[in-house]
């Protein structure tokens, strides 16, 4: 009730998205900030409407329906899974079928994206369902190692159909990332390409930013509301213990085939997006570093929880950008003495006999900018293992505790 | 069908004397689709239109004429609040019969005498625990009641007893007759005369077996112009339909029933009711009520828990927690040195100290929407309510009895004294008895008489219609009145000297540590005290000091805690005259409790119970 945030007097008040008014507002203002982004609206900012952020961001948005899907197979229903990169693969593939363009090699029938999308989520989905019986019969790290395999046998398949992937080593093309009514029609909307939109002229990163922006939030408030559904709920049920969960009339084994199947969709959508985006993929890409990427996601963003899995995808997916800029940042800062230098010096190796932790020449000791990468990230997990299980949204979760309880502390 | 249909017009409200049944006809006539009443259910806060709450207590009206229950007779209910006590409640008064009211807490032997003693033709047992208190007392122990209503199925469904009946059944009897006999009940409304008995309620019962004061309509009528409907007690005015109540006290009580039917008939106040007592904290948190009324204990409650969760609180939160603290005493202090009005350094520390303190304190306590607290029933330490009125929580102390509808003596906004009730209402007739210092009324509040106890009723009155209160009071600068004790509590030492035990008893409790205290001494020497702690905040001292303890009892008696009760006595004694200290005193090794025949029913310590129960502990200290 207004003013009485404690009094619900229906569920649908209690189980409300955004239940206060601060919230709305505050997510609101976010969503409009978003969505300015891809323009120069601010002319001082140099990020806004950078083609390379946008590429970034873009990416940023794939990888988030992705963790999406995967936060509701391990974060939601509890079942560990390395395999998510295998049903990314199949919906990359079934979208690259389906909409690409056929060549004496490779299949192709050039259906348009509003097609082709739903498409891979389904047949991901549906392999999904097929797995899923073993997660009945294996649980945590059993599960994982079985998972694991589909990543290894999917690789194999991917190598093997040439019709299908193209020739392991050129790959195969995906169609334009495009919205087309249908496919001898003109697009309705080209996403690669500059052009004007309603009048004003955009970039084609700024397009396909705005495409997978709305995608993005779309696919958002279908897991956040999942989360509140009978089935959202009875996955929670079995995560905390399935047993139990039968106990209270919770069918485990449908439980964990919804759970597989839906998560399987937001791969299958989010490897088909992935293969648009980048119009060219290697087969190697689907791979248990893929996997781990997105276990990395919801592990630092908290596992479970839909605000944790966004901050965490932006956190992951922007990191290395940052640190590329970071180090660029120092290196200007040795070679031009800034106010930084010493500091600079220390940590930036420049020439051959420099000390210095990160490396920014070919060849020689210290960690190159990748390395860097990923030795940050394997350690982010593991901090974040040890000292905050439930991620970035756990800091924010005690930040907002820590207000909430004013002036007590429980 | 809702609650204007079947009404023929020519017994439009207005005929009649004014019930409480009536005035929530009134209210349903006019605000038919705002909300009378919640309850929360099942997690959520269920709510109950004006429209919806008449045409129930309409449907259960009827239920009660099919069942035979006619004008003048008892229904007797034993239940925890909730809107079936209400309903049946009105129900009754609205075919002119007449709503005793049991404490959920009753034992089977005390139920069984109230409910003979009022000879109720139909109760209603909430549950299953309150059926069996019925049931097991055997097949003719009471004659009267011809039907036993249950609210909760649970449990009760397998028993077979021809007068048991499901609330459902109950209700949908009600509907049959409704279509059989419609404005039957309008029609009983119309009739209804000032004299018209509506309630029994029976004293708590310190001295003698509990007797059933009757109250009328027209104690009803004169306790809502005058408790509820008095503007002057609330700053902002008299409460409305956009006021918010929290139903927990039972409403078997005379207190509850003014708080919170009178109010709703009345005022139109929203009644939510809470899950249970012991919920009471969350539930002010979620209602942020806007009018509050609790006894003493719960205040000091309240007080206490934010007290340690102050202390308990990380390094910045108590830093922060100090200062509000420091901010709550100084305009508690300016504020009661002005009878509860702000003085400009007040108004500076109240601005200050509210963002930063007061507000989420408030917001955390399930105040911070309330514009007017009260308490009564008993003597409330200084401390607590200086501590409320700094927040800006100012909370009323007033005065009355069941004998009075609790029409008596109120602090008026305004013009607050501290340790005082405040002062009579304007008007009535309210007098100091010169010789003894008893409180005595007489006002058309004054009730009707005991119920079958004519003498007894004799005793109460002064040959000149006054009604004695039995309470012993002053006049406060010529106009507020002070309580001293009960004239039955007054201890004359064996030096001949006059106590009031609960001046010694109040300072005693104040402290956050005494939950229990009885001050003994009648006939003896000196004076001494049995004490009891408080589990929650002793414990959570023991904690702190890291003194491991097993029960209650454990804990009481260790060396540690005793010392510590020294302290809080060395305290006490400071204040009072040398015959007046404690010179000894033992501690309670049990809680007490209403079902072991310690406490009455509102939680009143029943003093001859005590000194039998704890005859050794009393005779070792002399």
């Amino acid at each position: 009730m207004r003013g009485r945030p404690n009094l619900y007097v229906s569920y649908e008040e209690e189980q409300r998205i955004l239940p206060t008014m601060t919230q709305r507002v505050s997510m609101t203002f976010l969503v409009l900030v978003a969505l300015s982004v891809p323009f120069k609206v601010i002319p001082g900012i140099k990020f806004l409407g950078d083609p390379s952020w946008l590429q970034i961001l873009g990416l940023t948005f794939i990888f988030l329906i992705g963790a999406l899907g995967l936060n509701i197979l391990t974060g939601l229903a509890g079942q560990v899974s390395l395999g998510h990169a295998f049903f990314m693969g199949v919906g990359a593939y079934t979208a690259a079928v389906l909409g690409g363009e056929a060549t004496n090699a490779v299949y192709g029938f050039g259906l348009p994206i509003w097609v082709t999308l739903p498409a891979a989520g389904l047949v991901a989905a549906g392999i999904g369902i097929l797995v899923a019986p073993t997660a009945v019969r294996v649980r945590g790290l059993y599960l994982a190692i079985v998972t694991l395999g589909l990543v290894f046998i999917g690789q194999h398949i991917f190598r093997s159909w040439n019709s299908v992937a193209g020739v392991p080593e050129l790959g195969r093309d995906w169609g334009e990332f495009q919205f087309a009514l249908w496919s001898s029609d003109g697009p309705a909307l080209a996403l690669q390409s500059d052009g004007d939109w309603f009048g004003i002229a955009m970039l084609g990163e700024g397009k396909a930013y705005l495409f997978l922006l709305v995608l993005a939030i779309g696919f958002t408030l279908l897991a956040k509301n999942l989360a509140r559904t009978r089935i959202g709920r009875s996955f929670a049920a079995v995560r905390d213990r399935d047993i139990a969960a039968e106990v209270m009339g919770v069918n485990e084994v449908k439980a964990k085939t919804q759970a597989f199947a839906i998560s399987s969709f937001y791969a299958g959508v989010a490897g088909a997006l992935y293969g648009y985006f980048l119009g060219s993929v290697q087969l190697e890409t689907w791979n248990l570093f893929f996997s781990v990427t997105f276990v990395a996601i919801i592990l630092i963003g908290g596992a479970g929880t839909t605000a944790g899995v966004v901050m965490g995808t932006v956190f992951v997916e922007t990191l290395p950008r940052i640190v590329e800029n970071t180090t660029d940042f120092l290196e200007v800062q040795v070679e031009e003495g800034g106010w930084l230098a010493p500091i600079a010096d220390f940590i930036i190796r420049t020439e051959g006999a420099d000390f210095g932790l990160l490396s920014t020449v070919e060849n020689g000791p210290g960690l190159s900018v990748s390395q860097m990468n990923g030795l940050l990230f394997g350690l982010l997990i593991a901090v974040f293992l040890i000292f905050e299980p439930l991620g970035l949204y756990g800091i924010w979760l005690r930040i907002r505790n820590y207000w909430k309880g004013w002036p007590f502390t429980y | 069908m809702t609650a204007t249909m079947d009404r023929p017009d020519a017994m439009a409200s207005g005929s009649g004397f004014p019930t409480v049944a009536s005035r929530v006809r009134d209210w349903a006539d006019k605000l038919p689709d705002q909300v009378a009443m919640r309850e929360k259910d099942y997690g959520v806060w269920q709510e109950y239109t004006w429209s919806r709450l008449w045409d129930l207590v309409v449907d259960a009206a009827h239920g009660l004429l099919a069942l035979g229950v006619d004008e003048g007779d008892v229904v007797s209910i034993h239940s925890e609040d909730r809107p079936e006590w209400i309903i049946l409640d009105l129900a009754t008064v609205a075919i002119r019969g007449i709503t005793t009211g049991l404490y959920p807490t009753n034992p089977m032997a005390e139920v069984i005498y109230l409910v003979n003693d009022s000879g109720a033709k139909l109760h209603l047992a909430e549950d299953q625990e309150q059926v069996d208190k019925v049931l097991d007392a055997g097949a003719d122990a009471f004659p009267t009641v011809t039907r036993i209503l249950y609210v909760e199925p649970r449990g009760v469904r397998s028993y077979d007893d021809e007068r048991l009946m499901y609330w459902n059944d109950f209700m949908e009897v009600g509907r049959q007759h409704r279509a059989a006999h419609p404005g039957e009940i309008d029609r009983r409304m119309a009739e209804a005369t000032p004299e018209d008995v509506i309630t029994l309620v029976y004293t708590s019962g310190t001295t003698g077996p509990p007797k059933g004061a009757m109250l009328t309509n027209s104690n009803s009528a004169f306790a809502i112009d005058n408790i509820v409907m008095n503007g002057e007690r609330i700053r902002g005015g008299a409460p409305g339909p956009h006021d918010l109540i929290l139903t927990y006290l039972p409403l078997c009580h005379v207190a509850e029933r003014i708080f919170s039917t009178w109010h709703m008939a009345g005022a139109g106040t929203v009644l939510n009711f809470a899950e249970s007592i012991e919920t009471v904290q969350v539930n002010l948190r979620e209602i942020q009520p806007t009018l509050f009324f609790a006894v003493p204990r719960i205040w000091e409650k309240i007080h206490a828990t934010a007290l340690i969760k102050l202390q308990d609180a990380t390094p910045i939160k108590r830093v922060f927690g100090r200062i509000g603290m420091w901010l709550a005493n100084t305009v508690g202090k300016e504020r009661i040195a002005n009878g509860g009005n702000h003085s400009t350094k007040s108004r500076i520390a109240y601005a200050i100290g509210n963002p930063l303190f007061f507000r989420p304190l408030k917001e955390r306590i399930g105040l911070r929407r309330c514009r007017w607290a009260g308490t009564g029933a008993a003597a409330i330490a200084p401390e607590v309510l200086e501590f409320f009125m700094g927040l800006g929580v100012p909370v009323y102390e007033l005065y009355g009895m069941t004998e009075n509808s609790a029409v008596a003596t109120i602090n008026f906004d305004g013009r607050v004294k501290l340790g005082t009730v405040g002062e009579p209402y304007p008007g009535i007739g309210f007098r100091i008895d010169e010789e003894t210092g008893e409180i005595q009324t007489k006002h058309p509040g004054v009730f009707a008489g005991y119920w079958n106890k004519p003498d007894k009723t004799a005793e109460t009155f002064t040959p000149d219609g006054w009604l004695m209160t039995g309470d012993v009071g002053e006049w406060v600068d010529g106009t507020h009145v002070k309580i001293v004790d009960r004239i039955k509590h007054i201890i004359i030492t064996s030096g001949g000297k006059n106590i009031s035990p609960s001046e010694i008893e109040n300072s005693l409790k104040a402290s956050p540590y005494v939950k229990e205290a009885m001050v003994i001494g009648d006939g003896r020497k000196f004076i001494t005290a049995l004490i009891g702690i408080e589990l929650d905040t002793v414990g959570n001292w023991a904690l702190r000091n890291k003194i491991p303890y097993t029960t209650y009892r454990d804990l009481s008696e260790k060396p540690e805690v005793i010392e510590l009760i020294q302290k809080v006595v060395n305290e006490t004694n400071e204040k009072f005259a040398r015959v007046e200290q404690i010179k000894k005193f033992r501690m309670i090794p049990k809680e007490l409790d209403h079902e072991d025949g310690e406490l009455t029913a509102t939680q009143k310590l029943k003093r001859s119970a005590m000194k039998d129960m704890f005859e050794e502990l009393v005779e070792g200290m002399y």
